[in-house]
């Protein structure tokens, strides 16, 4: 069965990457998976790095790694602020795989408890998911 | 006086070098619009971060406290981030960022403060480590097209400095983009950052002229008052606290931008000057040249001449 579709806008700060009318968008939020249909509650929710998708109808998905970002829902509109939105097919393993070991050797070198670690425990989530999609 | 050979080859040589020159002038050119455009295309990601932050701040009441916020009780070591070009070639766009960082670094150690200097490219970092004042940290690579992923980087680290007390207070210099003909050197201070600016309306929004209190989701409905029941994931306060540090990023990521233009315009402009330099340089050798040739005939009619009487 189709469903209803309503407008979704992908911005980075480099551009916008989509917008159109859609079925269904499915995301991770920081308390887990989420999945957006039209006339969903009006909600703001920070995500955390993943894979978003988009279904353009049941079997037209269209993919994206995201890093950290918000997901706004009002009036039937979703607005996903994303600070990068990479299609799947151009991430650069090496140059990913060279900046999580990088980021892992920071976070170990790194005072517990201090925002030095904090920062390259973020990145380090960020080049994981970021892998984990690659795949 | 240079034989008509030896100007020949300077005037070769000098319309080589304005070929290069030419050449320049026009990647630059291209790059240039490119980096306008990149600049365009932040505005409205900016204005929905705004947007965001002031509809969080009503539903949360106040903004919570996050330590890149706060000022720190005693001022002792700053950092300095200077921002400037990979690349040299671009007539004073580098060392008038590196002077201007260099000047406040003096003042500041002039009142007794310890300075850390930290450079966005391979110019100020090489300027600085010439003068002495090894950079703690170095990033390059990028100026020609920065993503906003370089400016993550350099947020997070100048961020980390300042939460975990290795530096107070953080200023960045860069070269904001008026026009190819003129950059100014901007100083700003990036941290603390100052609670105004989370709640100060963008420039790209005053048109809008927005009633406060008010938030609006598009433009085109900037006239409606929206009181929406927007349920807050985890809450709103927690949205809050990711959104303060975005500023940082975006205020980097937007210099980075800004002096990516502005070396492009600067480097374009250099180049224009030098072609013409160049094409005035030829002017004048080829004035030579044929003076040099003049004076080889004349000196020949004078020998012929010469010949002709001594024979008679």
């Amino acid at each position: 069965m189709a469903h209803a579709k309503f407008p979704v806008e992908v911005l980075t700060p480099e551009g916008e990457v989509f917008a159109e009318e859609v079925e269904m968008i499915s995301t991770r939020t920081g308390l887990g998976s989420i999945g957006i249909l039209a006339r969903h509650e009006p909600l703001l929710a920070t995500l955390v790095p993943g894979e978003l998708r988009i279904y353009r109808s049941q079997d037209e998905i269209v993919r994206f790694a995201a890093a950290e970002g918000y997901l706004q829902f009002i009036e039937n509109r979703a607005l996903l602020l994303v600070e990068e939105a990479i299609p799947p097919d151009q991430l650069d393993r090496p140059v990913l795989e060279s900046k999580l070991s990088d980021a892992r050797g920071v976070a170990e070198r790194a005072q517990e408890g201090s925002e030095e670690r904090a920062s390259a425990l973020r990145d380090i989530a960020r080049y994981e998911a970021f892998l984990a999609i690659g795949q | 006086m240079a034989s008509q050979r030896d100007v020949r080859n300077r005037i070769g040589a000098v319309k080589n070098i304005q070929k290069i020159t030419r050449a320049m002038e026009m990647v630059a050119a291209a790059r240039l619009r490119r980096s306008e455009q990149r600049i365009e295309a932040l505005r409205p990601y900016v204005g929905a971060i705004r947007r965001m932050t002031r509809d969080a701040a009503q539903a949360a009441g106040y903004v919570p406290s996050v330590p890149i916020l706060a000022e720190h009780e005693s001022l002792d070591a700053v950092g300095l981030l200077l921002v400037a070009g990979d690349r040299g070639l671009a007539g004073a766009f580098n060392s008038n960022i590196v002077r201007a960082g260099v000047t406040a670094g003096r003042d500041y150690v002039g009142e007794s403060k310890k300075v850390l200097y930290f450079a966005s490219g391979r110019r100020p970092a090489s300027s600085l480590t010439f003068r002495g004042l090894e950079p703690t940290e170095s990033f390059i690579g990028f100026t020609d097209r920065p993503a906003y992923a370089d400016a993550r980087t350099i947020a997070e680290r100048l961020m980390a400095a300042y939460v975990d007390g290795e530096v107070d207070r953080v200023e960045v210099f860069y070269n904001h983009y008026i026009s190819p003909m003129s950059q100014i050197v901007r100083r700003e201070t990036l941290l603390p950052l100052a609670q105004a600016t989370l709640l100060a309306e963008g420039e790209q929004e005053s048109a809008q002229q927005q009633p406060e209190g008010l938030a609006i989701p598009g433009a085109e409905e900037a006239a409606k008052p929206r009181r929406i029941n927007v349920e807050y994931e985890p809450d709103a306060e927690a949205v809050l606290k990711r959104l303060v540090p975005d500023y940082v990023k975006l205020s980097i990521y937007r210099a980075l931008l800004e002096s990516t233009a502005s070396e492009h315009g600067a480097r374009m402009t250099a180049m224009r000057n030098a072609s013409q330099n160049a094409g005035d340089l030829i002017k004048d050798l080829t004035l030579e040249m044929n003076r040099a040739r003049q004076a080889e005939i004349t000196q020949e009619i004078m020998e012929v001449v010469a010949g002709a009487e001594g024979l008679g």
